[in-house]
């Protein structure tokens, strides 16, 4: 018995060392965790970091990276391939988690470090066939020995530094979430890329209009769907003349309705997802030299999704930002060009009803004849449970996911194929390296015409006076509204039939007006021989900046920055008086009135320091809900809701819309009273949230700008930041979207830039330099960016990388 | 008190190059050469790395300006970095003086031989 204390004491030792190397839940190996000398702690950055040189494996001669003040890395090298394999070494000490969850992401491979509440978003990941798009991008970009010896010396950087590290270097989220980085795979590249297609093209409303047309009626769809706003003002003039003889598309004589018509859900892009660029000519600046602009719209999350970076070696000089797991510059500038790129709504993405022989779904009917499936077993690890397996099969549209009938009594299951883009052979990179050099606008093209996904309006501008933009990208060539709803699996007439050429894109260059530009609209005017989309942006926006634009004279550098800060509301201006008119002020109580008279009074600019912005947005989007929900909710089906610049044209021109009525309640409604009402619930819910009408009703705490870590771990994100603008101005910071990237460029005999994104080049929470950007990204400051042609004499810090053989 | 030293000084060392539990090998040394009875052994332990550990980390806090601290109070949600030293130091305690009592008791045992 004299034995049973000390046995007892070290039991209790053995099991409390074990529980606290051991990760329970969410919460991480405690003793592991708080260990101050391996554990987060180790993560605190004590000092500005300090010079030092490497030897390694993989490097052929001296390379040179020097830090700016914001950490900026300028990477000078003496070859391409020294390059790029330090752009991966270096991205990789900054960013390196986000880099491997961006493409654990994208790989459908989330589960395997977070467990089984990723798994399904794993599956539809995979559902969507985005490893099978990387694994024929990869097979693809073989052919090419500068891209593939690129990515190759960019990986073989990226493992060249995850293989420095112990444990006790590792990001802090690894140790939050008890997991090593693994060895970088070239084919993580393509990952990174498909996941840009899902972001920016992996929408699409077909089911949704498919329901619509089947609840209530073509003329419906005709009337908030094919009719555009007349404000609408696309991004190529309309006075632009399409001087070539379009390819022939043959379509079917009637629509198809899908089988399982009012059941079918899809993804929906959130609003948000958009973005401005536009460039104006020497005839419109004080310089006489062009100047190019650009603010991708994405979500806002810390580290940010861009990495900003230098790259020089003989043949190259650019400046920009970088996709982390991407060699090269995505958005930037060199000694001789700047470009820049917005979304393009093209629709590339489109479900196909299937019809199968029988339950083994090896044959399926197209084309009057049975077809083979392929077959794909997708393997999906999930930590600390067992491995999923997902078949999935494959007709030559694409990926077929099942979908079960909750309403017909057999509760037979249809089956949808999607056909997308991110499914072609693409090669895309070697379009943005085409940028990193160019130097002409026919440089300019040629990059483009590499491009596949997904869509964007690539802008241009040289040194030598030239603008232009280019929707840029692989499109079908599709008839009239094709793939608008659920197309017939078994009708080559609804196939893509075949491709716009690239030179029959709608572009331009050097417009007369002297600036080009987009928003996210509509692509062309309706003159525009080929079908696109029908889905683009609200106008206001890309009205907004061709407004300014126009008028503007002697335009600098930093009259641009002012612009890319502009928060007005073409929304707020078209509807908002109105609506004002509308309201019958008898049924307001006195402290109603005075809020009104808030709105009443406004300019119609989002600025953070108003109240009358965040009162107009609750009170819209009230009105909006409250004229179309009563019949959207009658049915379970998931239906299209119409554009807001649509809706305000319709309830504009039909004063007794039979929409106003709630069909819910015996009395008829009418605008008036619906617009009043929701003034009333505005007033109530605001007040709920934000309390008595006062300063917390202003802009800036209304909307509510959040910028989360990308882990969603709280404390390492940026709350509450009291911002202006939102969706429809040009500053289109809204909740957790907005511009990722503000971006200007003078060109000239000395290129210049400056920008700004809201994070930092450190992705290490515990450094200083993680958000340092923010407070300037916030107030619409930007950097002036040191773009050197020589390595520079002033700098931070720098590393120096030889070889070691 | 030497104890506690004695302890603080090689956890320190063996936490430089070891993973963390090997904080708890000084107080099973110790704790069963020194031979004290266990409450006196496993508040020494306890004390030893609650300093080292506690130390080392509101060192880190003010050399990093309570970046991180910070952060990592709002992920545990405990309202204060001071909180988020004070368990680091706990922890590291609890480990160091079961391990010293560990130690003793074993020690206890050899003499009764």
């Amino acid at each position: 018995m004299r034995f049973l204390k000390p046995v007892t004491s070290l039991i209790i030792l053995i099991v409390l060392t074990i529980s606290l190397n051991t990760k329970f839940g969410s919460i991480p190996p405690l003793g592991k965790f708080f260990d101050p000398d391996a554990g987060f702690w180790a993560n605190a950055e004590l000092s500005e970091p300090q010079s030092a040189e490497f030897l390694l494996d993989g490097v052929k001669g001296e390379v040179s990276v020097y830090f700016d003040e914001r950490r900026v890395p300028h990477i000078f090298a003496e070859s391409k391939n020294d390059l790029y394999f330090v752009q991966g070494y270096i991205t990789a000490r900054d960013r390196l988690f986000q880099m491997e969850m961006q493409t654990y992401d994208a790989a459908g491979r989330l589960s395997e470090r977070l467990g089984s509440r990723t798994l399904s978003r794993d599956l539809s990941t995979r559902r969507l066939g985005m490893p099978y798009g990387a694994e024929k991008a990869i097979e693809f970009i073989k052919q090419d020995q500068e891209i593939w010896s690129a990515l190759n010396a960019y990986s073989d950087g990226v493992n060249a530094y995850i293989s420095s590290l112990s444990p006790k270097d590792y990001p802090l989220e690894y140790k939050i979430l008890d997991f090593e980085p693994e060895e970088w795979e070239l084919i993580k590249t393509a990952h990174l890329l498909k996941n840009m297609t899902r972001t920016l093209a992996g929408g699409n409303s077909d089911a949704r209009t498919s329901n619509t047309a089947m609840f209530f009626g073509d003329d419906f769809i005709e009337k908030f769907f094919t009719i555009k706003p007349e404000l609408n003002d696309p991004i190529i003039p309309p006075s632009r003349v399409w001087d070539f003889e379009p390819l022939p598309v043959q379509a079917p004589d009637s629509i198809f309705e899908p089988a399982l018509a009012l059941e079918l859900e899809e993804f929906e892009r959130p609003e948000g997802v958009g973005s401005n660029n536009w460039a104006v000519d020497g005839s419109k600046t004080a310089s006489g030299y062009p100047i190019l602009a650009n603010d991708p719209h994405l979500g806002l999350t810390l580290p940010s999704i861009w990495y900003e970076v230098q790259l020089n070696a003989p043949g190259i000089n650019t400046y920009g930002v970088s996709l982390q797991g991407s060699p090269g510059v995505i958005v930037g500038y060199n000694e001789k060009a700047a470009w820049g790129t917005t979304n393009s709504g093209t629709d590339v993405m489109d479900w196909y009803e299937i019809r199968f022989k029988d339950a083994s779904k090896q044959e399926y009917w197209h084309d009057g004849e049975w077809k083979p499936t392929s077959m794909r077993i997708e393997e999906i690890i999930v930590r600390g449970e067992e491995t999923v397996l997902d078949t999935v099969f494959y007709t030559h549209h694409g990926p077929v996911s099942e979908f079960k009938s909750e309403i017909n009594e057999e509760g037979n299951p249809s089956y949808y194929a999607l056909r997308w883009i991110a499914h072609e052979p693409s090669n895309d990179l070697k379009t943005f390296f085409g940028f990193n050099t160019m130097e002409t606008f026919e440089d300019f093209r040629e990059a483009g015409s590499h491009y596949v996904a997904p869509t964007q309006n690539f802008i241009f501008a040289n040194s030598e006076g030239d603008i232009g933009i280019w929707i840029t990208g692989k499109l079908p060539n599709k008839w009239k509204y094709q793939g608008r709803t659920v197309s017939d699996g078994s009708d080559p007439l609804y196939d893509w039939q075949g491709w716009i050429p690239f030179e029959q894109n709608p572009h331009i260059k050097n417009p007369e007006r002297g600036f080009v530009s987009s928003a996210n609209q509509e692509s062309a005017a309706e003159d525009y021989p080929y079908y696109l989309d029908d889905d683009s942006a609200p106008f206001e926006r890309g009205r907004r900046i061709n407004e300014l634009l126009e008028e503007m004279e002697d335009i600098t550098a930093d009259d641009i920055r002012k612009m890319q800060m502009d928060n007005y509301s073409y929304h707020a201006a078209t509807i908002l008086p109105e609506m004002v008119d509308w309201i019958n002020r008898e049924r307001l109580s006195d402290a109603e009135l005075e809020i009104l008279a808030e709105v009443e009074k406004w300019d119609f600019f989002n600025n953070s320091d108003l109240k009358a912005p965040g009162i107009f947005r609750w009170w819209w989007s009230n009105f909006y809900y409250a004229i179309l929900s009563d019949e959207y909710n009658s049915t379970d089906a998931s239906l299209r809701w119409p554009s807001r610049d649509r809706l305000v044209e319709v309830i504009q021109a039909e004063e007794d819309l039979e929409f106003f009525d709630n069909i819910e309640t015996e009395e008829i409604e009418t605008r008036e009273r619906v617009v009043t009402d929701a003034f009333k619930e505005t007033v109530e819910e605001l007040t709920n949230a934000y309390g008595d009408f006062g300063e917390n009703w202003n802009w800036g705490v209304v909307i509510n700008n959040d910028v989360d870590h990308i882990a969603f771990i709280p404390g390492f994100g940026a709350q509450n930041l009291f911002s202006s603008g939102n969706s429809e101005s040009i500053n289109a910071t809204r909740g957790t979207w907005g511009p990722s990237w503000r971006m200007v460029v003078e060109l000239g005999p000395e290129v210049k830039g400056w920008g700004v994104y809201p994070g930092g080049a450190s992705g290490n929470p515990g450094s200083p330099n993680y958000d340092s950007m923010l407070e300037n990204w916030r107030t619409g400051e930007l950097y002036e960016l040191n773009f050197y042609k020589e390595p520079p004499m002033d700098y931070k810090y720098s590393l120096k990388f030889n070889t070691n053989d | 008190m030497l104890l506690a030293l004695l302890i603080l000084i090689l956890a320190f060392l063996l936490n430089l190059f070891l993973p963390w539990w090997s904080i708890a090998i000084p107080g099973l040394m110790f704790g069963y050469q020194f031979k004290k009875n266990g409450g006196a052994s496993f508040g020494w332990g306890f004390l030893a790395l609650f300093l080292l550990w506690g130390g080392q980390a509101l060192y880190i806090h003010f050399a990093n300006a309570g970046i991180l601290s910070t952060r990592i109070a709002e992920m545990l949600g405990v309202g204060s970095p001071y909180l988020v030293i004070l368990i680091t130091g706990i922890l590291g305690g609890l480990v160091s003086g079961v391990a010293t009592l560990t130690g003793s008791l074993f020690s206890s045992l050899s003499k009764a031989k």
